[in-house]
Parts: structure tokens; C-alpha cells; sequence
């Protein structure tokens, strides 16, 4: 560098003369850029209260509040977070974990008050808060208080491809349609240990979804267990809530995964596969879990039907100290999900595996025993110091238009292909209706066609009531029962059978449905009676529904047995019918119609039975 | 004579940052100096432990005032080494233009205080208002202006927004238009000369006996540039050279933040040239529970003021056992500064000082 | 390069061992008093920038570790001559209670203000320091507070929740 001359530096002179850059702020306001991280905004409508915002804060500035206007819902919480802006600072991380993306950092960062307290506030938008979020029509920056140019600047906000959460799931090994359709092998392969791991690390432990889970199951302490490498404590937790894990690991119908955090924008974690991945991986549950009864307490229970909330039930009070035998005219355990789920959603090794189980803690199981056949119901309500009906829905309903008689009934094809002998199928089956029963059925067909009709042409069509968009099936459901190559016609009704000379089915006369509900909401299906199709058919299935079978309750009981209005039978919080000393659960008592929530119906009836019954329990109050 | 102590303490209109030096003066010399840092302690590392590996980052940026972003650069570096973790190729070329502005940015604050200890004023006030260009560029790609959050293992927070490029070009070119009003004014002063020259000298050997590293080192003649010897993110991929000067005085050594200042903007033109398409993160694992194996890390980077080291252990747990940061002002301000002042006028005091370019929160941490 | 050090280095000490985990570094684990002899041995062959003096303190195993990291400037006519990547960790357990180490300041001259640091907030005391006093702390600590079994709440309940409110007179 050398020396420049003396008179150098006077050409700086000429900036005496030009225009200072000086921002005279506020009278010339700067705008924030588009990514600013200033206060924050949340959107109350998307935010599910789940909390991660304040578990992920370095500096613990935000905290959840409970706001008494909003209304709780299982998965969401009416919890919304509370920032205190003397420890924010600004980092931006809780919009990068917020799961449904709500949170957001606008372009705002000023603020002026007196009182302190205003520097901690529950952020809204202008969506729920107009008033501090849009701007008066003589707004000047010199009257600048909380929040006034928030919609205008949008600041910081979330961005899927950077989110510090996993939204994709790790995908569960399948069989693809093309080889399962022609067999009857288990679809779903299950997760290895490092996949199950992988998934399990992407749980936030928000535990929205144990609110959801009628259950109650501890769902984030059990997929902890199994992102820690020990699979066996996870069993030791779920036990504590539900004794079937194997089969729900299988069937269940996960409401926890319809409430999960990820599953706002991305996939739901797979808490039902990683159930299952703790199941499968202990081979012995005896010897980990390592429950001990308690001490006899000389009571006796009977539970009627071995379905999931029999078997339930047995299990919560033989560990509290009970005497229990159960009942059911199958050959083995399981009730409904025995004969119901086909072999390829549940092969019966995993239902066994959970009754044994429960066998080993003392309970006794009568199988082949029809109750109102075998042994009355009256013996029991004698011989036993409490009776618990998990009877469950065991007898088809019929569609009753003309020929209606040729038809099978759905629980019938089941049970025979499950445990019975096989159904010799037709070239061309019809199933009638749009449930998960209807489907199962519809799936199972198609596998005895593929198997009885090798390289032959066949068909399976599913006809329904509802139309798509009110199909009561699952979307998974429909989705598989589609790539086997089942031929849905939604929005068609039955009108007739169709016989030909013999007297065989020759096919099913349709008609176009006008609507299904009424204005309040009930089931009464109106039609066009005109407009009619005609099905091709050797073989009709009716799968529209099931109803429970109380042939076997003496009539002067049954008088006693009070129902509501939706035809269920009508129990107290502890699960017991209008008949003293019997009590209800399952299929019969709730609207769900699935097995996690019969197993929460028999918790609570293994309370009050256990109330009732132990020597040591104050006598019931309520009766 | 009689020797006063004083205090050219941390209320002082010369010191840039809060440290303090006790001197021994004799007439108008120094006799002895000691420094006294200390005021900005705030327990960064102990803070560090009992934070999960993600929710140190917002603590990490704040540990240095002037440059917070090569402290984000080498804790997500010493992450990545100890989990091993990939980065994709877009977000190395964007690190290296990230941290090369961040660079211009705290030589053009060195500057500014550097000419105001000197009685420059006016190429202090350009000084900082070209800074001020470069943080509102900060703040179009990170959504901060001095505290940026940008970088965390894996890559970068997000991708740079459109038209980003050419922004950067513009600004970068206004900028290097003022270097021959800032050569007259300042650099080619001869009272700027006569006011360095000769101050502050230090000699290779003793440089190196002592612990410099940075300018201090560079202007002595030796070419130790961490950038060069043990590349890291983007700096292998295009040419460049590392200014260097003979003499070691104060003089050389600003002389040395000038020409690296050139050296960066012509840096940042070929990187964004030469920049590929594609992703700019690799996801790390949840958060809240991401646990990295048993270990210890040593990395370092090249930053503003000199070689910046951390040194990380862990203990198969999700927080950091232990993170131990050598920051390159630590040797300067604590050793150097007490050699050098020895002998010096009291007048000089504060320009050796900013002259070795010590930055008070980096010595305290 | 990196071989050829670690071969030296293992003849020349006993009871050492030696481990390469990457391309750029070695690291030593060595015995107390072996520790200076190494570091001339390393200023010697041209690894003469003590990069940093760390500590690490492991309370499950009772003991302080100390972490002394070296690596090499370039040689005075500029070559790269690929030594300087190299930086060479050496560590050694000394046990916590009251522990000492002799100081490396005959070796290189800048280790001052690191030991003093340690000394302050880990307690080590450093025998032939010349100036051992505290760098940025101001207080007596019972126990020197980078350890961990310094509680830091207990710390702020105690000394900054003594302190009462400023109230709002109005």
C-alpha cells in the first residue's frame, strides 16, 4: 500500500452533500422481510393444544393454558400456549416442531407499555382476534402498541421440508395384491427391530393419542420402551391396559393414529404395528410379565362369550384374586374375532397365544358350551356370585326381499372358511353391503374363486346402500379389497333375487338409491324404484349388519332388561345392567363396535363386579 | 517518576465490548498491563448441558457478539463429526457464502472501531452503514439480523429465497464501488501510517511462542490459514489465495483485514457461480430424543479473528457431557495484549488493542 | 504422516496407547507424569501450537480428565507440508479429590490463561503457575462450579432469590 498524497482524503468532501442514509425511524417506518421472526401468531382452529412447542422451548418460555371456551375432544386438547417474551428468544424452533404447522412468527417486533404483564400473552390471529390484528383506519406508528401490522408482514413461518418432525412413515413390508389374492397367508409381514426402531423415534410424546384410545392405553410409555431396545417393558405396559395385544396388534381400529400429531400433515405414527411388533417379538408372555394374582378371594365369576370383552374381563379379575370360568359355544377363544377377521388380518395362532395367556392365570375356559342349551341361564345367575355378558352380535340380519332365503348370510361364510370347512364359491358372487364385514367377505371370496378357479374367469362385485363418500367400510379396506380385483357398485339397493328354472340363483336385481338418511339422521333408505340394474350371480352373500342373540335369557329376566333408544343394552359408569348382579360390555353396550372399546367396557365392569362381589368391598350404593 | 495505576476499565468510550485492562503507568508509558476480563461471563458451556442437542442452538450463536455465525458453523460441524452425519452439496456452497458475508460483516465492525479509536469518523460511519447492508441481507435469508439460527447439522434452516442471488451481487458491488473512497480516505492516509507504523510490532517467532493465530499471525509473513490447511465446507472448491504481510505491526495487520475483506467478495462471486442445484437438509432424527453415541470431537474453522476450536464430548446421552470452546481472542486478548503493551504510549493502548482484534464475549464465554 | 508419529510415539513411551480414529488426528491417553515429556517430545518433531487445555469432568468414574490439544503452524517458508491438519489429543485421568497437576508453561509458553481457567472452575491446582489467581469468576465457590455436582437452581435460590422485588410505587 503506499502513501497517497496529502489532499487526499479531502475527496470525501463531496459526501457533505448528499442525501444521509440515516432511517429517521419511526417516521419512516422499515419493513421486515418475509422471513422476520418477530411475535408470534397461532391459529386456534388448527391447534390441537399438543404441547410440543413448550417441550422443545430452550429457554421454557411458553406454557400450555387451559382456555375455558374451548370444548375438549378425544385428540384434542383445549390447552393453547402462553408466551413470556422476557425469556423468548426468537429462535424459531417451536415453529419448526409445531405438527400442524399453526404457529407461526410474523413480521411485528414492537412493543411498548407500562404494565409488565402485557409482555406475556396468548398469541392469536386475525382470525379469532380482529381487534389487535387489523390495523385502524388511522393507524400511525407513533400510537404503536401490541400487534397492530401482524396481518400485513407474515414472517417466519413453517415449512414441511424443514420441519424438525419425520412425516413420512417407515412402510410396513405387505404382500402385494397380486400374490396374496390367491391364498390365504398374512398380509402384513411386520416390522424388523431396527424398522420398529425407527419408527418408534419419531413419536413426539405429545400424548394426544392416549386421550383418543378408548382405552386409555399408555401408548407413548410403550413405544418409548421399544425406541429404547426393550421390548418386553413395552409389553409390561400395554398389559396394564389390555390383555389382547396380539389381536388388537392385528384388527384394531386405531383411533390413536387418527388423532396423532404427525397425521395432521403428514402419516400417522403406526402405533397399532409397533403393538404388534411387541407382541410377536416375546415369545413367552408368562415369564416376562411376571404377573402374580392376587390371593383368592373365593368369589366366583361367569363371563358369557370369550370375544375381547370376556376375555377382558376374565383377565382384570383373575388379577384381582377371582374365581372366573368362561363360556362360549366355539371350539376356542376369541368369540366374534375367532370366527370373524379372516386368516389373512388375523391367523388364529395370535388369538391363541392371548388366550393361553390368560389360561395361565388361573382362568377356566369352557369351550363347545352354549349357555341357554348346555347349562341355563338361571343356573348361572345361582352358581355364580356375579355374571358378565360378552355376548356380542352373533346372528346375521337379512335383507328379507323375495328369495332372500337362497342367499348365505355373512357370519355363516366366515365362520366355515375359518374354522369350518371351506365354501365351494360360485363363478360369480355378489355381497351385499359396505361394511368391514361386507369386505372381509368380499376378500375372502375372491380367494376361494382365485384358488377353486385357477386361470378361469371370475368375479366379485360388492353392492351397497351408501355411496362412496359414506361408506362405513375403512378406507384401507376398500383400498385393498380394490387392487384384489373386488367390483364395487355403490348406491344400489337389493329389490329381488332372481331364480331361474331350477330354483339356483341366476342373479340380483338392483335399484338405484335416492338416499339412505333421513333429515334427523336415521337409517330409512329411499329408492327409485325404476331405475334398476341386474346382477350376474351364482352365489349372493348378505353382509349387512348383525344383531345379538338373547334366546338363551328367561322371559320374566329379559322383561327386566332395560335398552337405549339406539337398541343397546343400557349400563351404569360400572357396567352393570337394570338386572342385579349382571353386568354388560362389548358389542352390545357400545356404538364403536370394535375390540378396544369392549376392552375399556370390561374394565370398567371388572370395577364394579369387583365392587360388588370382594369380601372386603363396601356394599353398593347404587343399585 | 511516579507509577499510577489506571483503570482502562470497561466504561470507556475506546473499548469496544466490556473488558478491562489495569495499567501501570509511569509519565505516558506503560510500565505493566494487566487485563482483567470477566464481565461478560455467562456460563455458556455449564448452560450448554443441560440443553438437548438441538435446543443449543439458539444459546450457541450468542456467545459472540460480532460473528454469531461461526460459532452456529462449528457446533453443527462438531455434531456432524460426532454422529456422523452427511451434508448435502448445495448447503456446503451455502455455508461458505454465508460465512464469507458473515466475515465481511465483522471486518467492517472491526473497522468501524478501529478508526474510531483512531479519530476516523468517517470511515467509521461508512463502515458501519455498509455492515447494515450486509445484515439486511441477513435478514431476507434468515429471518434475523445479528442472531441468524441458520445453521444446524444436517444443512441449513432453508433454501435461499428467489431472486436471493442476485441481491447479494448488487449489495456486494456497491459495496467494493466505495473501496477507493474508503484507499483515500483511510488506507492510503498518511496519518494513518504515521499513527501504525511500528506499533504493537511482534515478530514471527515470538508470535508463534505466544499462541497467535489469524491476523495477528498472518501479518507477521507465515500463511496459516485453517480455510487452506484442513478445508472445510466450500473452500476447496474454488481458487483463492490468503493475503499475508511482512511486518507485524498494527499497520500490517489492518492492511491484512483489507485485503481478506477483497479476497471474501471476490470469494462470494465464484461460489455463486458455481453452486449446484438440490436439497439443502438432511433430516436429523426427533429432536426431543436424538441421542448420539459415546465420543469426543475436535473441529475448527477459520473465523473472522482467527482459529475457533471446539472441542465436544458425549456420553451416549441427548444433551452434550461437555462443550469446550477456544475462541482465537483468548490467547490474543489475555497474553499477547500484555506483551505488547509494555513500553507502549498511553495513547496506544486502545489501538493495539482493537488493532489484534480481541472481542470481549468470546474471551468470557 | 500420521503413522509414522504414531509409530514414534509408541516406541519411545511406554504404557501408552495410541489410536488414529480419523484422518486428522491422533489421540494418546497417557499416565500423569508422562504428560510434559510427551509435549516436548511433540514441540520437538514441529507440533509447537498448543491449540487449548480442556477438562472433563466424569463424576460416574471419580476422576477429572485433562485434554491438551496440539497441532502445528506451517514451517517458516510457507509449504503445506500436511502436518498442519494433524492436531494430537493427549489425556489423562488425575483423581477429583483435591488434584494437581504440574503446570506446562516450560513448555509452551501460552498455556497461562488456560490453567488458570481450570483452576478456577474445575479446582485443579497447578504446581509452578506463576500467577494462579481467579480470571472471570469474582466469588468463592464450596465447590468450583464447571463440576457436576454444582447445582446451578440451588446456586440462583440462594443467592438471587434473597434479593426482593422492586416494587411498583405508584
Amino acid at each position: 500500500m503506499k502513501k497517497g498524497s496529502v489532499f487526499n482524503p479531502f475527496k470525501a468532501i463531496r459526501f457533505l452533500f448528499q442525501k444521509p442514509k440515516t432511517l429517521c425511524y419511526p417516521f419512516e417506518p422499515k419493513e421486515p422481510a418475509k422471513r422476520y421472526r418477530g411475535f408470534h401468531l397461532n391459529d386456534w382452529d388448527a391447534c390441537t393444544g399438543c404441547g410440543n412447542c413448550a417441550d422443545i422451548c430452550p429457554n421454557e418460555a411458553i406454557e400450555m393454558v387451559e382456555i375455558a371456551e374451548i370444548k375438549p375432544e378425544p385428540g384434542r386438547k383445549n390447552e393453547r400456549p402462553k408466551l413470556d417474551y422476557g425469556r423468548c428468544c426468537f429462535c424459531g424452533l417451536c415453529v419448526d416442531i409445531c405438527p400442524p404447522g399453526c404457529l407461526s412468527l410474523s413480521g411485528d417486533y414492537f412493543h411498548i407499555h407500562f404494565d409488565t404483564d402485557t409482555f406475556t400473552f396468548i398469541p392469536k390471529n386475525e382470525k379469532s382476534d380482529g381487534e389487535h390484528f387489523l390495523a385502524p383506519p388511522d393507524y400511525s406508528i407513533l400510537k404503536a402498541s401490541l400487534s397492530h401490522r401482524k396481518k400485513d408482514f407474515p414472517g417466519f413461518s413453517t415449512d414441511l421440508d424443514y420441519a424438525l418432525f419425520e412425516p413420512e412413515r417407515v412402510p410396513m413390508p405387505q404382500v402385494e395384491p397380486e400374490k396374496r389374492k390367491l391364498s390365504f397367508i398374512e398380509q402384513v409381514l411386520g416390522y424388523s427391530e431396527e424398522e420398529a426402531i425407527k419408527e418408534a423415534e419419531r413419536c413426539l410424546e405429545c400424548q394426544l393419542c392416549e386421550e383418543a384410545c378408548p382405552a386409555h392405553l399408555k401408548i407413548s410409555d410403550y413405544v418409548r420402551a421399544i425406541r429404547m431396545r426393550d421390548p418386553e417393558e413395552s409389553l409390561r405396559k400395554i398389559f396394564e391396559d389390555n390383555p389382547i395385544p396380539s389381536i388388537c396388534g392385528r384388527i384394531c381400529m386405531k383411533h390413536c393414529e387418527d388423532a396423532c400429531s404427525l397425521a395432521i400433515r403428514g402419516e400417522a405414527l403406526s402405533i397399532r404395528w409397533l403393538k404388534r411388533f411387541a407382541a410377536d417379538s416375546v415369545r413367552d408372555y408368562k415369564k416376562v410379565l411376571e404377573q402374580k394374582p392376587a390371593p383368592p378371594s373365593g368369589k366366583k365369576l361367569a363371563v358369557v362369550g370369550a370375544g375381547p370383552s370376556g376375555l377382558s374381563v376374565a383377565y382384570f379379575s383373575a388379577l384381582k384374586g377371582h374365581h372366573v370360568t368362561v363360556f362360549d359355544s366355539l371350539p376356542g377363544g376369541g368369540g366374534m374375532i375367532r370366527v370373524g377377521p379372516p386368516l389373512y388380518r388375523l391367523p388364529i395362532e395370535a388369538i391363541d397365544k392371548d388366550v393361553n395367556y390368560i389360561a395361565s392365570l388361573g382362568v377356566e375356559f369352557r369351550f363347545n358350551t352354549t349357555i341357554g342349551k348346555d347349562i341355563l341361564f338361571e343356573d348361572l345367575l345361582n352358581r355364580f356370585d356375579a355374571v358378565f355378558l360378552g355376548i356380542g352380535t352373533t346372528v346375521s340380519r337379512s335383507t328379507r326381499v323375495k328369495n332372500a332365503e337362497k342367499c348365505i348370510l355373512a357370519l355363516d361364510f366366515l365362520e366355515r372358511n375359518k374354522i369350518g370347512e371351506r365354501v365351494k364359491p360360485g363363478r360369480k358372487i355378489v355381497v351385499i353391503g359396505g361394511g368391514n364385514v361386507a369386505m372381509d367377505v368380499a376378500r375372502e371370496a375372491i380367494r376361494l374363486q382365485y384358488m377353486n378357479y385357477p386361470g378361469e374367469e371370475i368375479q366379485t362385485s360388492a353392492v351397497s346402500l351408501e355411496d362412496w363418500d359414506i361408506m362405513p367400510a375403512s378406507r384401507e379396506e376398500i383400498e385393498e379389497a380394490k387392487e384384489e380385483g373386488v367390483r364395487f357398485h355403490p348406491a344400489w339397493g337389493p329389490k329381488e333375487v332372481v331364480l331361474d328354472e331350477n330354483g339356483d340363483i341366476k342373479g340380483l336385481l338392483c335399484m338405484k338409491v335416492k338416499r339412505v338418511f333421513d333429515e334427523q339422521g336415521r337409517f330409512s333408505p329411499s329408492f327409485y324404484e325404476d331405475e334398476e340394474m341386474f346382477l350376474e350371480a351364482d352365489m349372493i352373500i348378505e353382509a349387512i349388519g348383525q344383531a345379538p342373540d338373547f334366546s338363551f335369557i328367561p322371559k320374566e329376566l329379559f322383561e327386566n332388561l332395560k335398552f337405549t333408544p339406539r337398541r343397546k343394552v343400557q349400563v351404569d359408569e360400572f357396567g352393570m345392567t337394570s338386572i342385579p348382579g349382571v353386568f354388560a360390555g362389548g358389542d352390545i353396550v357400545n356404538i364403536n363396535l370394535d375390540a378396544v372399546t369392549a376392552i375399556a367396557d370390561a374394565r370398567a365392569a371388572s370395577e364394579g363386579i369387583d365392587r360388588r362381589i370382594s369380601p372386603k368391598a363396601p356394599l353398593p350404593t347404587s343399585l | 517518576m511516579r507509577e499510577l495505576e489506571l483503570y482502562f476499565g470497561p466504561q470507556h468510550m475506546g473499548m469496544v465490548g466490556n473488558f478491562s485492562i489495569t495499567l501501570k503507568v509511569e509519565g505516558d508509558r506503560v510500565v505493566e498491563a494487566v487485563s482483567n476480563p470477566g464481565y461478560l461471563h455467562r456460563g455458556f458451556e455449564k448452560l450448554m448441558e443441560y440443553r438437548t442437542w438441538i435446543q443449543n442452538f439458539p444459546i450457541v450463536c450468542r456467545m459472540n457478539v460480532v460473528e454469531p455465525d461461526s460459532m452456529e458453523m462449528i457446533y453443527a460441524m462438531g455434531v456432524e463429526k460426532l454422529a456422523k452425519l452427511e451434508v448435502p452439496e448445495r448447503a456446503h456452497y451455502i455455508r461458505s457464502i454465508y460465512l464469507e458475508l458473515a466475515r465481511v460483516g465483522s471486518h467492517l465492525f472491526g473497522l468501524w472501531a478501529y478508526s474510531n479509536m483512531l479519530g476516523f469518523d468517517t470511515v467509521a460511519q461508512w463502515a458501519m452503514y455498509h455492515r447494515d447492508l450486509i445484515l439486511d441481507l441477513f435478514e431476507e435469508l434468515t429471518g434475523g439480523r445479528v442472531y441468524h439460527i441458520y445453521i444446524w447439522p444436517g444443512g441449513v434452516r432453508r433454501d435461499f429465497p428467489k431472486g436471493f442471488k442476485d441481491k447479494i451481487v448488487t449489495t456486494l458491488h456497491s459495496i467494493g464501488g466505495c473501496v477507493p473512497d474508503y484507499n483515500n480516505t483511510f488506507f492510503e492516509n498518511r496519518m494513518f501510517y504515521k499513527r501504525t507504523e511500528g506499533i504493537g510490532k511482534i515478530s514471527q517467532k515470538e508470535a508463534m511462542e505466544l499462541g497467535a493465530v489469524g491476523q495477528v499471525l498472518r501479518a507477521t509473513g507465515m500463511k496459516h490459514d485453517i480455510r487452506k490447511t484442513e478445508p472445510y465446507a466450500a473452500y476447496d472448491k474454488v481458487p483463492w489465495d490468503v493475503p499475508t504481510r511482512e511486518n507485524g505491526d498494527a499497520c500490517s495487520r489492518v492492511l491484512v483485514i483489507r485485503d481478506e475483506m477483497i479476497e471474501s467478495v471476490h470469494m462470494i462471486f465464484k461460489l455463486l457461480d458455481n453452486m449446484p442445484e438440490g436439497p439443502v437438509y438432511n433430516r436429523v432424527p426427533n429432536p426431543l430424543k436424538w441421542t448420539i453415541p459415546k465420543g469426543d470431537a475436535w473441529v475448527r474453522i477459520e473465523s473472522s479473528r482467527g482459529e475457533l476450536g471446539l472441542y465436544l464430548v458425549s456420553d451416549g446421552g441427548d444433551k452434550p457431557y461437555r462443550a469446550h470452546f477456544r475462541t482465537p481472542s483468548y490467547p490474543h486478548g489475555l497474553i499477547i495484549l500484555e506483551k505488547l503493551l509494555e513500553n507502549a504510549s498511553i495513547a496506544d493502548v486502545g489501538n493495539i488493542m482493537i488493532s489484534l482484534y480481541v472481542v470481549a464475549p468470546e474471551i468470557d464465554r | 504422516m500420521i503413522n509414522r508419529l504414531k509409530q514414534e510415539l509408541e516406541s519411545t513411551f511406554r504404557e501408552i496407547s495410541v489410536a488414529v480414529p480419523g484422518e486428522n488426528g491422533i489421540t494418546v491417553v497417557a499416565s500423569p507424569v508422562q504428560i510434559l515429556t510427551i509435549l516436548r517430545f511433540l514441540k520437538d518433531r514441529g507440533y509447537d501450537h498448543l491449540a487449548m487445555i480442556s477438562c472433563v469432568d466424569w463424576i460416574k468414574e471419580d476422576s477429572l480428565e485433562l485434554v491438551y490439544l496440539v497441532s502445528a503452524y506451517l514451517t517458516g517458508d510457507n509449504e503445506y507440508t500436511g502436518r498442519e491438519k494433524i492436531t494430537v489429543t493427549l489425556k489423562t485421568r488425575i483423581p477429583r479429590k483435591e488434584p494437581e497437576f504440574p503446570t506446562a508453561i516450560p513448555v509452551f509458553e501460552n498455556a497461562e490463561p488456560y490453567e488458570r481457567e481450570i483452576h478456577e472452575l474445575f479446582g485443579i491446582h497447578f504446581t509452578g503457575h506463576p500467577r494462579l489467581i481467579p480470571l472471570f469468576l469474582e466469588r468463592e465457590y464450596e465447590i468450583p462450579p464447571f463440576r457436576k455436582d454444582f447445582d446451578t437452581r440451588e446456586y440462583v435460590k440462594e443467592v438471587f432469590d434473597k434479593i426482593p422485588f422492586v416494587e411498583n410505587k405508584e
